[in-house]
Parts: structure tokens; sequence; C-alpha cells
């Protein structure tokens, strides 16, 4: 446990690295990288993604993923859209939405958890079935008169300082989800979930329950950063936030999470999200186009999925090889098999691996 | 549960060699496809009589055929238990890099730009093959950052840019109106390919390996097959197809640029669920996948002659997806309990035997 500890507390150490050579690197492209307005700016534009990887966090700690959070923002975007045209406050529009990001999020929940199938075949048929309904409801139409308090959610800052509304929303929910998933019951649950189900299930878990919970969770939290998304846009279209799910998985990934489940902390994944937000910010100040950037963010995804690829590899081979040398003497003690051939065999083995 | 005891023996009863054979036809998973098709043909008629007209038939057939290609690699992919969710970044990868190779050569070779589009193809699919079969990526998350990367880069390179047919070779367009025997060149290519990998994925050694590893990876290796060389394979062979279609997509539009192919990914995966390759990897059939293509054309197709708001589609899409994974679950689930029931009649049956023996 304690080495654990200190392998995530070296990861978070060198993504701070990572966050210092970002503001290096935007202050060489740009001198308007250090000014109050860009930082602002940067921070805002980033928030949606970053409300949505908070659940994507807990998501795929427990070894399972949401491909269809973009569709679902859309969703509830155009949720917000017609709203708002057929003459419904915002107000009220927001709390509909927000039922809108539940519902779907609850159609995702009970197919994984009740009906047995895979995230991942789940969430590619609702991030069609999704993006079609928001089609469905907003056809090519944009919706664009929001009233400007709301859009202030969005773009507005706090009084005279230079900190955006949304990242107050974002604080307030991070430090909400890291407090449950790090000093709570049901936090520690969703790790044994995503180490081992089965022992999970046998020790009094109620898994199928907390997967559901988690897809509701997501989708409100989709419907959370739909409501700062179309606020910043001071629109609502259809095809609102799609593509959105690389940033969300690249953050979450990035922030140290194990896409194979079952380890990662809240804290790693913020500090990725501020790199993420700055990158794409400084390459954008660089005159680099949006299209261009997502090349840096599948790169910055496999990269970061290879450099665990690679640590997962030595640690596994060094444990195996480790475990062999242990196991040699105590063979020869109990009169078992001569131990070279077995050496051997499993070099041979590793080889055609 | 009687029902499913019975069929058996009713049919080995009943008719001999006939009986055995419409048995086995009838439990042919893809019969039902075919059924499905020709209901939603006949649908489709009924309300649009314009549908069996030559040229609407060949522009189903042709939009059938780029999807079916691509289909068949991803068919292979699924099977092999993993998702290639950049095919269409390829797809639009290999038709601008090949477009703008023919774009100014009047008298290019199209035997060239078909080598270039599919060497384009087999490069990206390599670079899949690297993150999931070396590096152990999963693949959904590989190939989203894949995709990333590959539509990213066409669109680079592109610079916004259109390739059109103005100054494209004559050549290159006549590839997608050429006829054989009255059916266009594109159509008897699929056809040959779907016919070439079902038979592959049936008969041979290297398809048989890609069944046993879709349906446990670990078994595999213990029999010595190699799950590297495997996955590497099939993200391999689906490049080149992609990289295929990317060549015969700007010969069928004319119009080449790099934000072509956006929905493809999805039609084509649903085109393969669709078609009865299961989704968890080790079961179904390439030609089921191809037969998932035409109905997606023809459903597509109907949609526009029906004149059903178009913005429906990708709901269906996202539907058909659903329904087919949990009805193949439940048929599944299904087979197993009857198969389960079977095993405890016979150990009963033995024991009852025995017992008496005893006796």
């Amino acid at each position: 446990m304690k080495r654990v500890r200190e392998y995530v507390a070296r990861w978070e150490a060198l993504l701070l690295v990572f966050l210092i050579g970002t503001f290096v690197f935007g202050a060489g492209v740009s001198r308007y990288f250090w000014t109050a307005s860009n930082i602002s700016i940067a921070t805002a534009s980033f928030m949606p993604v970053a409300i949505v990887a908070l659940a994507m966090t807990l998501i795929i700690v427990t070894g399972e993923i949401d491909i269809s959070v973009g569709s679902i923002v859309g969703l509830c975007a155009a949720c917000l859209g017609v709203c708002l045209e057929r003459g419904l406050p915002i107000g009220a529009a927001m709390p509909l939405s927000l039922v809108v990001g539940a519902l779907a999020g609850l159609g995702n929940g009970v197919m994984v958890a009740y009906v047995g199938l895979p995230s991942l075949v789940v969430t590619i048929g609702t991030l069609a079935l999704y993006r079609g309904l928001a089609q469905i409801v907003l056809r090519e139409r944009g919706v664009s008169d929001f009233p400007e308090w709301y859009q202030n959610i969005g773009f507005g800052t706090i009084g005279g300082s230079p900190v955006p509304w949304s990242s107050l929303i974002f604080a307030v929910l991070a430090i909400g989800f890291a407090v449950f998933l790090h000093a709570t019951r049901g936090g520690r649950a969703l790790y044994a979930i995503g180490n081992n189900r089965e022992a999970a299930r046998f020790s009094g878990i109620a898994v199928k329950r907390g997967l559901l919970g988690l897809f509701v969770t997501s989708g409100v939290m989709c419907s959370v950063a739909a409501i700062v998304l179309t606020a910043y846009l001071a629109s609502a279209r259809s095809d609102t936030a799609s593509g959105l799910e690389l940033q969300v998985i690249t953050a979450v990934v990035l922030g140290g999470v194990d896409i194979f489940g079952g380890s990662g902390t809240m804290v790693g994944v913020v500090i990725a999200l501020f790199v993420l937000a700055f990158v794409q910010n400084s390459l954008g100040l660089a005159g680099v186009t949006p299209e261009a950037q997502q090349i840096a963010t599948g790169g910055v995804l496999i990269a970061t999925l290879s450099v665990f690829g690679a640590a997962r590899f030595v640690r596994a081979h060094g444990a195996a090889r480790g475990r062999f040398r242990r196991r040699r003497p105590r063979a020869l003690a109990t009169g078992g098999r001569p131990s070279g051939g077995g050496e051997e065999s499993v070099k041979a083995h590793a080889g055609r691996e | 549960m009687i029902t499913s005891s019975e069929t058996p023996t009713r049919s080995r009863q009943s008719g001999g060699a006939w009986g055995g054979f419409a048995d086995r036809i009838l439990r042919v998973r893809e019969l039902g496809l075919v059924v499905v098709l020709l209901l939603i043909c006949t649908i489709v008629t009924a309300r649009a009589p314009r549908f069996l007209d030559g040229p609407n038939l060949e522009q189903v057939a042709l939009s059938a055929t780029l999807v079916c290609i691509v289909a068949l690699g991803q068919a292979l992919v699924i099977i092999a238990r993993q998702i290639d969710l950049s095919v269409g970044a390829i797809v639009a990868m290999s038709a601008f890099v090949t477009a703008s190779w023919l774009e100014g050569r009047p008298d290019g070779g199209i035997l060239t730009a078909f080598l270039i589009g599919c060497g384009v193809g087999a490069a990206l699919g390599t670079g899949n093959a690297l993150l999931v079969a070396v590096a152990r990526i999963p693949a959904v998350v590989a190939t989203l950052g894949t995709l990333a990367i590959y539509r990213g880069a066409a669109i680079v390179i592109a610079r916004g840019r259109q390739i059109s047919a103005t100054v494209l070779p004559e050549s290159y367009q006549e590839v997608a109106q050429l006829h054989i025997a009255g059916v266009p060149l594109l159509v008897w290519l699929a056809l040959l390919l779907t016919l070439f990998f079902s038979w592959m994925a049936r008969y041979t050694r290297l398809g048989r390996n890609l069944y046993a590893l879709g349906s446990s990876p670990q078994s595999a290796r213990v029999a010595g097959i190699s799950e590297t060389r495997g996955i590497a394979f099939v993200f391999i062979l689906s490049g080149l197809l992609c990289g295929f279609v990317g060549v015969l997509w700007g010969a069928r539009f004319g119009t080449v640029d790099a934000v072509i192919a956006r929905g493809l990914n999805l039609e084509v995966i649903s085109a393969v669920v669709v078609g009865g390759v299961s989704i968890f990897g080790g079961s179904g059939s390439v030609y089921g996948a191809a037969l998932g293509a035409v109905i997606f054309a023809v459903l597509q197709n109907g949609v526009q002659l029906l004149r059903i708001n178009q913005f429906w589609l990708d709901a269906v899409v996202g539907m058909a997806i659903l329904g087919t994974v949990v009805f193949y679950m439940l048929l599944a689930r299904r087979v197993e309990r009857a198969e389960r029931e079977w095993r405890r009649l016979a150990t009963l049956g033995r024991t009852g035997l025995r017992v008496a023996a005893d006796r």
C-alpha cells in the first residue's frame, strides 16, 4: 500500500513538472500567455471537459468506460436550446436538462449493470443514439438568444477578479468528488470493484447498484457540462461537444488513472486537466488550428498509455523473475523437478509473447 | 425447454438427408438477416416503387460496397475481440493522399494509385497494430487516440483544400463507372473480397486462430497461438482494406477532402454487429457483416426515398447496435441454459443406468 502511494505521488510530482513546463512553453510562445485574461479564458474554455472528467475518473477506476459523454452533452445542450425556443425560462430549462442527462446516464447504467453488457459496447451504441436524438430535436438549427446572466456562467468572472464562474462550479464539484473517492467507504468500494469485481461482490459491495449510480452521475455531470458549455459558446447546436470523449479520456489517463481500473487519484486528474488546458491554450496562441490540436491530444493519450504499458510490462516481468528466484531453492529442498529446464521454458514462453 | 430438446430428435426422425439439410440451413444465423433484408426491401418497394429501378439499385449497391469492404476488416478485428475506431480517418487519409498524387497526372497510373492508397492504409493500420498488439494498450483507447491523430493529420495535410473531379484523371473516375455483365466493377470487387475473407476466416488456420483468440485469449495462448501476431494481423488488414476503400471513395464521389467518411466508424460497427458478429469476440461470420452493410445501405436509401427525416439515421444506427447486441446476448444465454439442461439430463441418465446396472 505504501509503495503504491509512493508510486502515485511520484507520478503526480511529474505532472506538476509537466504543468510548469507547459507554463514555460506558453510564455515562450506568446507574451499574452501570462496575462490574467488569457489564463481566465484558458480555464473557462476547458471547464466542460474538466467537469465530465470528474465522473469519468470514477468510471475508469472501476474498470468501465463511457464513450457516450460527448453525445450526452450534445443531447442536454439540444434540450436547453429547444426549451429556450419554446419560451421556457432558462431557470426551468436547466433542471430539465439535468433530468435528461440523468436519464441518459440511467440508460447506460441499466444496460451495463443489469443487462450485463460491456460498457464499451453500450456506450458506442448510445454515442450514436443520443447524438441522433439531439439531431432529431434540434436538426440543423442553432439556438443562440440566451439571457445575459446565463451566459455569464460560461464566460463571466466573479466580481472584478479574473476567476471564471464555471471554475467555481468545477472547484466545488472536484472537492466533492475527491472527498468521495478518497475518504468514503463508497469511494474505496470503487477501487475494490476495479481491482476484482468478484471479490468485491463477495465482500458485500453492491456492485450493480454502484455501477448504475456511476453512470447516472456521469450523465448528470455531462448535463452540468452542457449548461456551462452552452453558456460559454452562447449557442446550442446538435453537434455541440462532438469528440469530447477524446479530451476527457486523455485527461483521466494522463492523470495516472489505470485504464484497466483499480488505481488513480483525483489530484492527478485535476493537475492533468490543467496541463491539457494550458497546452491547448498555448498551441492556440501559437496559431495551431483546433483540428491540428487534436493530434496533440491523441498523441498525449497514446504516449501516456505507452509509458504506463511499458511500466506494467517491466513490473510484471520483474516480478515474475523475482518469484522464480524465490521458488527455486524451495523446489530443490522438497526434491521437486530440477530447475534448469523450468527456467528455460519460462524464458522461451516470455520470448514468444 | 421442451421444444429445444425435442427439435433435434424430430428432425432426425422426420426426414433423412433433406431434414438434416433443412435443419442446418434454419440454424444459420445469417438467414434471419436475409429475411430482414427482404422485409425491408418489400416495405420500401411497397411505399416507393422507384426503389426497384435499375439506377437506384445501382446506387444502393455502390454505397453498400464501400461500407462492406471496411466492414470485412472490422469483422475480423471484432472476431479477434478487438475494435478499430480509426477506420473513417484511415479512409479519409488514404483518399486524400491518393487524390493529391493523381492530381498532377492526367494520365496517371491507376494501379500505382491503388498501391499508394493501400500502402497508406496498411501503414496507418500498422500504427494501430503496434499500439494494441505490441504495447498492449486496450484497442478502444488506442484507436480513439489514433482516430484523432490520423484525422488531424489528414486535415493538416489538406489545409482545408478540396480536390475535385475536374483535376483528377478520367481513368480514375471510370473505375467507379466500369460495368462487368451489367454490374458495377466495385460490386464485383466487394463480392470477391467478401467470398475470400469468409473462406479465410472459416477454413484457414489463420482464420480459425482469430476465432480462438476472440473466444478465449488465454486458451489460445496455451494452445500455442501467438496473440501478438493475430492481433497485429487484423489491425494491419483492417487498415489495408480502409486504404483500398479510400481509393474507391475518390473514384466514386469525385470530390475528396479531409473530412470525408465522418460517420463511417459507427456505420461499419453497426453493420458488423447487426451482421451477427458477436461483440464479445469469437463468433459470427464475415459474410454476415457484409449482409449487415447491405441492410444499412438499403435502409439509408429507403429513408431517402420515403422522405423520412434523415436526422433519424444516427438514432436508428444506435438503436440497431444496442438492439442486436441485447438480442444476441439473450440468444446466447438461452442456448447456454438449454445446453446446461441437456448436460444435466445426460448425467441423470448415465447415473440412472449405472444405478440400474449395479442392482
